[in-house]
């Protein structure tokens, strides 16, 4: 492994505090303790990731929890700075608008409500109508108090109870309270706005099994209405929701071959020789893996090839053997070779224009998995177990890819990757970019401000990391009630919609036209897209009678390129780089600006 | 149940205390309280009772701990759930 090989240089490698890849197995006094050093070590912490500021806002008490989710952010590349409101105060706490919760807004809100909270309940032997109405009250008082949210929120849904004086009614009868508490569930769910994202509460407690999730006494005791036990996968849970919607969430699966997606050597037993395929039980669990990575994929999960074997031979199976459910189509980045597995993993990343941080790997190899840990600790290597039937839940487990709602950008994106790398592999075959661009046949639609357009615009301004002027994020809110000053553009070609990729929000000034944003996906970089929002904000200018643009720009170790790109686009720094800095240019676009080759549609 | 001497309890105890604490020379003596401890809060207590609880695999009343004084009254309460 050379230097090189590195894409950027090492951060102070925190791991070593993070107790390892099999940290949420372990005894939770263990996880416990490992959370309390990290959080005297500040140090440590803040090298974890960008810092994120949480408040927890409960009707119980969230001591515990506090002191074990930085533990858990960390782990997802976050340094959160955890703040807890009262508890029993959980809805006044939202409401109160004479004595503001917050001194300064957190970045995130965690709320967390147990069925002790529900204040609706239908009466034991009521009928299903008034059992409904129950409900829609009791979604009714979330609706009205979400609508009072400050930022982002990731809220709980209501747990089940442990005790049924109902019996079996409890969970089938109109009036019984396990009902009530499911379909209070997923009628938030259908309700919940762009900014609160739920975490499934009823999967959890099936998951720990309800007699250990409940604790009474430690309820009596302290007022925590789950058990310690519970802690360590609730407190994940909770920072996976929350990174998912910080844009923190990975992108992609890099799976081996070998023993990983079929059982046997390739090059050593030939297409013959490998288990897979329903004859016998070891080919059947590699037939079901093979399922599950194909079910990611589906919901936007990124595949990635990386194996030491021959191109040829690690091709032939995908092409020829009747065992396999996943195809070349589904593999967004075929790499077969005998380099290290370190290096493969940056020329992957390279190539779908991702970070380290995105990518996940799954190898059966014990000592593939260390060297990669070792030379790569931005990469979630996931630890995977001996018997090929436990592939999916040991992947499923990590939650290596949690999403908030899935938006039908996620949905295409995994086959955006795929044609990306078709077209990738084109523009290096063709000598004549404009002409290769041109014929894409690219169209731009200025996509209108509204239901159908609004989560995406709020996501991708929250998710893009490479091309953003800065940090600054909008709410679903925000941007609604200005749809005037928002651009959004959605790119198709001949080959494929890549959905909304690309948004400016603007604010006219006295002076200039200030861009107080502007974002475009990876996905189409080289493609000039740039250049038609440049194109697009000087129109506004004129419209608006500004003569001058300006944007402030904040360098980070994600968006250097822009620094590059700013000055193409006609703006001119006014300080040092690197630093946040205003930027300045003219409202029309530089004239030696090429040519875009794309058709403007305006709906 | 064979008797359990007062220092294996104290023993164990410290074993519980160094976990919760997350200090691992922690030294406890029978005259150690709740003041020489400085995050010995009402929460790191309720981490002791389930600690002891799961070292010693009894169950406690949390009433008679809360109680107690000092390490020296923990140690003798809990021993009596050894006694013969």
């Amino acid at each position: 492994m050379t230097a090189k090989a590195r894409k950027s240089p090492p951060k102070e490698d925190v791991s070593s505090q993070l107790g390892g890849a099999d940290l949420l197995s372990r005894p939770v006094e263990e996880i416990t303790r490992i959370a309390k050093r990290l959080n005297k070590d500040k140090a440590a912490l803040a090298a974890a990731g960008p810092a994120i500021k949480v408040t927890v806002l409960s009707s119980f008490l969230t001591d515990y929890l506090a002191e074990m989710l930085p533990l858990m952010f960390a782990r997802r590349g976050l340094a959160a700075t955890i703040t807890t409101g009262e508890y029993g105060a959980l809805v006044p706490a939202l409401l109160d608008k004479k004595r503001p919760l917050f001194t300064e807004t957190p970045d995130f809100l965690i709320v967390l409500p147990s069925h002790r909270d529900l204040a609706h309940l239908p009466a034991p032997g009521c009928d299903a109508k008034a059992a409904q109405e129950a409900v829609q009250k009791e979604v009714a008082t979330w609706t009205d108090l979400w609508a009072h949210l400050p930022c982002p929120t990731v809220q709980l849904s209501f747990d089940p109870p442990l005790l049924r004086p109902q019996g079996d009614q409890e969970g089938l009868a109109p009036g019984g309270l396990v009902r009530h508490v499911r379909r209070v569930n997923m009628e938030l769910a259908d309700k919940a706005p762009p900014q609160v994202t739920l975490v499934d509460c009823e999967h959890l407690v099936q998951r720990l099994g309800q007699e250990k999730w409940h604790d009474p006494r430690l309820y009596h005791m302290c007022k925590q209405p789950f058990s310690f036990a519970a802690l360590p996968e609730l407190a994940d849970s909770l920072a996976a929701a929350v990174s998912a919607c910080a844009g923190h969430g990975r992108k992609v699966l890099v799976l081996d071959l070998d023993n990983t997606l079929w059982g046997g050597v390739v090059g050593d037993v030939g297409l013959e020789g490998l288990e897979l395929g329903p004859e016998t039980p070891e080919g059947e669990a590699f037939t079901a893996f093979q399922q599950y990575v194909a079910a990611l994929n589906r919901r936007g999960v990124i595949l990635a090839v990386c194996s030491k074997n021959s191109e040829k031979m690690a091709r032939l199976p995908f092409q020829e053997h009747s065992g396999m459910v996943l195809d070349e189509s589904h593999i967004a980045c075929f790499i077969a070779n005998f380099e290290d597995k370190a290096s493969n993993l940056v020329t992957i990343a390279k190539e779908l224009n991702l970070g380290l941080d995105a990518m996940v790997l799954a190898d059966d190899s014990p000592v593939e998995r260390a060297w990669v840990r070792e030379q790569l600790p931005q990469v979630l290597v996931l630890e995977l177990p001996e018997e090929p039937a436990e592939f999916p839940r040991a992947i499923d487990a990590a939650k290596a890819f949690p999403s908030g709602r899935l938006t039908s950008e996620d949905l295409e994106r995994a086959a955006s990757y795929q044609a990306r790398a078709e077209t990738q592999a084109a523009m290096g075959r063709a000598s004549d970019m404009d002409a290769f661009l041109a014929g894409l046949e690219p169209e731009v639609t200025i996509e209108p401000v509204g239901p159908g357009s609004l989560d995406r615009i709020v996501q991708l301004i929250a998710k893009t990391n490479q091309f953003k002027l800065n940090p600054t994020v909008f709410s679903a809110d925000e941007i609604s009630k200005r749809p005037e000053h928002v651009i959004a553009l959605r790119l198709r070609d001949r080959l494929q919609d890549y959905g909304i990729v690309s948004v400016a929000v603007l604010d006219p000034g006295d002076e200039a036209l200030a861009i107080e944003n502007w974002v475009m996906s990876c996905r189409v970089f080289s493609r000039r897209l740039e250049y038609v929002m440049r194109h697009l904000i000087s129109e506004r200018a004129r419209e608006l009678g500004a003569e001058r643009l300006c944007l402030v720009y904040r360098g980070s170790d994600r968006n250097g390129l822009l620094a590059g790109l700013l000055p193409e686009l006609g703006f001119a720094s006014g300080g040092e780089s690197g630093e946040e800095a205003t930027w300045h240019g003219p409202a029309e676009a530089p004239e030696d600006m090429s040519e875009h080759h794309m058709t403007i549609i305006r709906s | 149940m064979t008797s359990v001497s007062a220092d294996q309890v104290l023993a164990t105890l410290t074993g519980v205390f160094r976990e919760v604490f997350d200090e691992e020379d922690l030294v406890l003596t029978r005259e150690t309280t709740a003041d020489d401890i400085e995050e010995w809060d009402s929460l790191n207590q309720i981490k002791l009772i389930i600690g002891c609880e799961k070292a010693f695999d009894i169950r406690l009343k949390p009433r008679d701990i809360n109680g107690l004084q000092n390490v020296g009254e923990m140690v003798d309460h809990l021993i009596r759930y050894f006694d013969g």
